[in-house]
């Protein structure tokens, strides 16, 4: 036993020092300098969103992993889930906190098809290792100063950004109302429901005929109001009857407009979720 | 030699496995690219070695009783040694695994896995944890030859921080860490128990007398200061010895087999000179005090009750013998007929022979037989034969230095009896 102890021992150690060794002594490989890679933007990237084409953008590059997801370990829906976008945020966190290994980055790299750029050509996160690029002088001066600066002057303020906006209402661990609109100088565009339900009925998916469907033409009146309106003019939705029509004896005053009061604030709270 | 598996080893696989089948549906397959099965063999071969060096340091516990399900302490000594052994070998499969995994992707990526930026103290744990294990199994596998047992003892104690630092490696690598909080708590605090709070709970007994036996060999005779251990035939106990004219071991631990029966109030203990603490020993002042922790083995525990017995002793290996005809003498626990072989060179060496020959005189159940090398050569079959006809059909029992025992194995084994029928505990590494 002592015998194999002490050869196991000696092996390994002569193993690792072979991988050193073979490491220091090795040329590196002649890395794709990043100027080579053919710029791919956001919209190209964002065409490849699927199992078939899952293209990937981490640390500015971007990699077309489609003949390796199925050799992914993690279920192949949670890797799916970052295809055709930016996904620095999901390579660098495998577990909260914990980023890929080394390993992983070398494959990753054999993946590489080019680099992202936005619509003007230029890169959108610079090379790891060049200083994070001062604004060129050019460009500071176009800026808008803080005192003519829209956005910023809202934000101070606490007044709601221009941009688009998602938003929930749940109740009991459900979600019952789920809202998307545009807010263009202060008023609602777009507005309309990613889902709306209760008590299991789906009432985006209610016919004509159907006993509620009443009540989903009355949220739809809710939607066509609100169109064009500034923000302001939800909480008119706390006396619904004001806003929509009395349809087959169902009456505003049974609606919960509050709900849709709550997804709209929801939204608002959790601020724009993409700019226009 | 018992065969079959006994109800520790069942515990002890259970337990080792443990964590392996918590994390094993997280793991993936063992097919595919090389790289993926390496990581798994890599993944897999670190789970199992740190399971079996928390069990490992378990299993050093060392608590009077903990060893009969193993079936006696130097059968847990070994399963202790065996585990220790595996880990340190899976544990560089694991390292070279998970490197090798890397190779595909490019040589550096195998060098950054196993040398990764600082940051990624998870690894350096794990280096740290082998360094550790390298420094406290170095002088157990004998890399440098043998060490001083009391030096060797000192440096096995590194092997908690090699738990620790192993623990803490797995803890920030695994998925599921409740395995490894279970079996870390029990490891750890096995250790912390065996060195902090078990040599409080030693047993004070005063040395009545200094028996000399032969040259080189005494029997101590104890009497317990308080309430002393019970014990059955045939087990041995720790001994640290408190005298302080004492040239060497003074406050040292070191097994020796009980001579005495169960029923007999004083504690008589056989020491033979095989080493610096028990050659001391021989000159012991009588008065002084001695602390004994256990009893631990099972010598006759195994026995198939319907059977008589077969003894065969040899040197200091006669104590657990002599511990059993003063039972059988006694009227104690041990039943049926015992036939004892003893196996000396000559006469001057056949201590507690007189002894012997009168429970043998006194007692039917109990024959005894003298064998003297220097006129007779080795013991052989006819000898045996003619003095107990029916040895092939009874329970054997050997107990003596490791020549004899090889010998009497051999000879036993071309009369083809059954190896789970020899019992013999051997704690010459303890």
């Amino acid at each position: 036993m002592n015998k194999v102890a002490y050869t196991a021992f000696i092996a390994f150690l002569a193993s690792i020092l072979t991988l050193l060794s073979a490491h220091v002594l090795s040329q590196p490989g002649e890395e794709r300098s990043h100027d080579d890679l053919d710029p791919i933007t956001l919209d190209e990237l964002a065409e490849h969103g699927s199992a078939e084409s899952c293209w990937k953008a981490i640390h500015g590059r971007v990699y077309d992993i489609t003949d390796y997801v199925p050799n992914h370990p993690t279920e192949e829906e949670v890797l799916l889930e970052w295809c055709g976008r930016e996904s620095t945020e999901g390579w660098d966190n495998k577990r909260p906190g914990v980023a890929h290994s080394p390993r992983a980055e070398a494959m990753l790299e054999r993946y590489l098809i080019g680099r992202l750029v936005d619509d003007s050509g230029e890169p959108v996160e610079p090379e790891p290792g060049e200083p994070a690029a001062a604004m060129p002088e050019s460009q500071a001066k176009q800026a808008t100063s803080p005192a003519q600066d829209e956005r910023l002057a809202r934000a101070l303020l606490g007044l709601p950004l221009d941009g688009h906006y998602r938003g929930v209402f749940t109740d009991r661990g459900s979600i019952q109302v789920n809202i998307t609109f545009d807010l263009r100088d202060g008023h609602i565009e777009s507005l309309s429901y990613r889902h709306l339900a209760y008590r299991g009925v789906d009432y985006l998916a209610l016919e004509e005929g159907d006993e509620l469907y009443p009540v989903m033409l009355q949220h739809r009146q809710i939607i066509e109001r609100l169109e064009g309106a500034p923000i302001t003019r939800i909480f008119a939705l706390y006396e619904p009857e004001s806003m929509v029509d009395d349809i087959d004896g169902y009456s505003g005053a049974t609606l919960r407009g509050a709900k849709v009061i709550s997804a709209i604030r929801d939204a608002l709270n959790r601020g724009v979720y993409a700019w226009p | 030699m018992q065969r079959l598996p006994k109800p520790g080893d069942i515990a002890l696989i259970a337990a080792l496995l443990l964590p392996l089948a918590v994390a094993l549906p997280r793991l993936g397959g063992l097919g595919g690219p090389p790289e993926l099965w390496l990581t798994w063999v890599g993944r897999v071969t670190g789970i199992l070695a740190l399971s079996m060096m928390l069990l490992a340091g378990l299993m050093s516990c060392r608590v009077p009783g903990f060893d009969r399900p193993f079936g006696g302490l130097a059968r847990l000594w070994r399963l202790h040694h065996w585990l220790g052994f595996a880990a340190f070998i899976l544990v560089m499969v694991h390292v070279l695994a998970l490197g090798l995994a890397s190779v595909p992707a490019s040589l550096a990526a195998a060098v950054a896995t196993l040398f990764p930026s600082p940051v990624q103290g998870a690894i350096w744990l794990g280096w740290l944890a082998w360094l550790a294990m390298v420094v406290f199994l170095a002088p157990t596998f004998g890399f440098f030859g043998k060490p001083y047992y009391q030096r060797w003892k000192r440096l096995h104690l590194v092997s908690a921080a090699a738990l620790l630092l192993g623990l803490w490696h797995a803890l920030l690598l695994a998925g599921e860490t409740w395995p490894w909080w279970l079996l870390g708590i029990a490891g750890l605090g096995a250790i912390a128990w065996r060195k902090g709070m078990a040599p409080q709970r030693r047993h004070a007994y005063r040395i009545e007398q200094v028996a000399p036996l032969a040259r080189g060999v005494v029997e101590l005779v104890l009497r317990p200061e308080g309430s002393g251990i019970r014990h059955e035939a045939g087990q041995f106990v720790y001994l640290s010895p408190l005298d302080e004219t004492l040239s060497a071991g003074r406050g040292e631990e070191h097994p020796y087999t009980i001579a005495s029966s169960p029923s007999d109030m004083q504690l008589r203990i056989g020491i033979k000179e095989l080493g610096d603490a028990s050659r001391a020993l021989q000159s012991v002042t009588p008065g002084t005090r001695v602390l004994i922790e256990g009893p631990y083995g099972e010598f006759f525990g195994r026995r198939f009750p319907k059977r008589d017995m077969l003894w065969l002793g040899g040197g200091i290996g006669i104590t657990p013998f002599v511990g059993g005809a003063r039972d059988l003498a006694a009227g104690g626990g041990i039943a049926g007929h015992a036939h004892l072989f003893y196996l000396a060179n000559g006469p001057d060496r056949a201590y507690y022979q007189k002894e012997l020959e009168g429970i043998a005189e006194a007692h039917q159940s109990f024959s005894f037989t003298q064998h003297y090398s220097r006129e007779r050569g080795r013991l052989d079959e006819a000898f045996l034969r003619h003095h107990c006809p029916d040895y092939a059909e009874r329970e054997i029992y050997i107990c003596g230095p490791p020549g004899m025992n090889q010998h009497l194995l051999r000879l036993l084994a071309d009369q083809g009896i059954p190896a789970a029928r020899i019992h013999s505990e051997v704690f010459d590494f303890l």
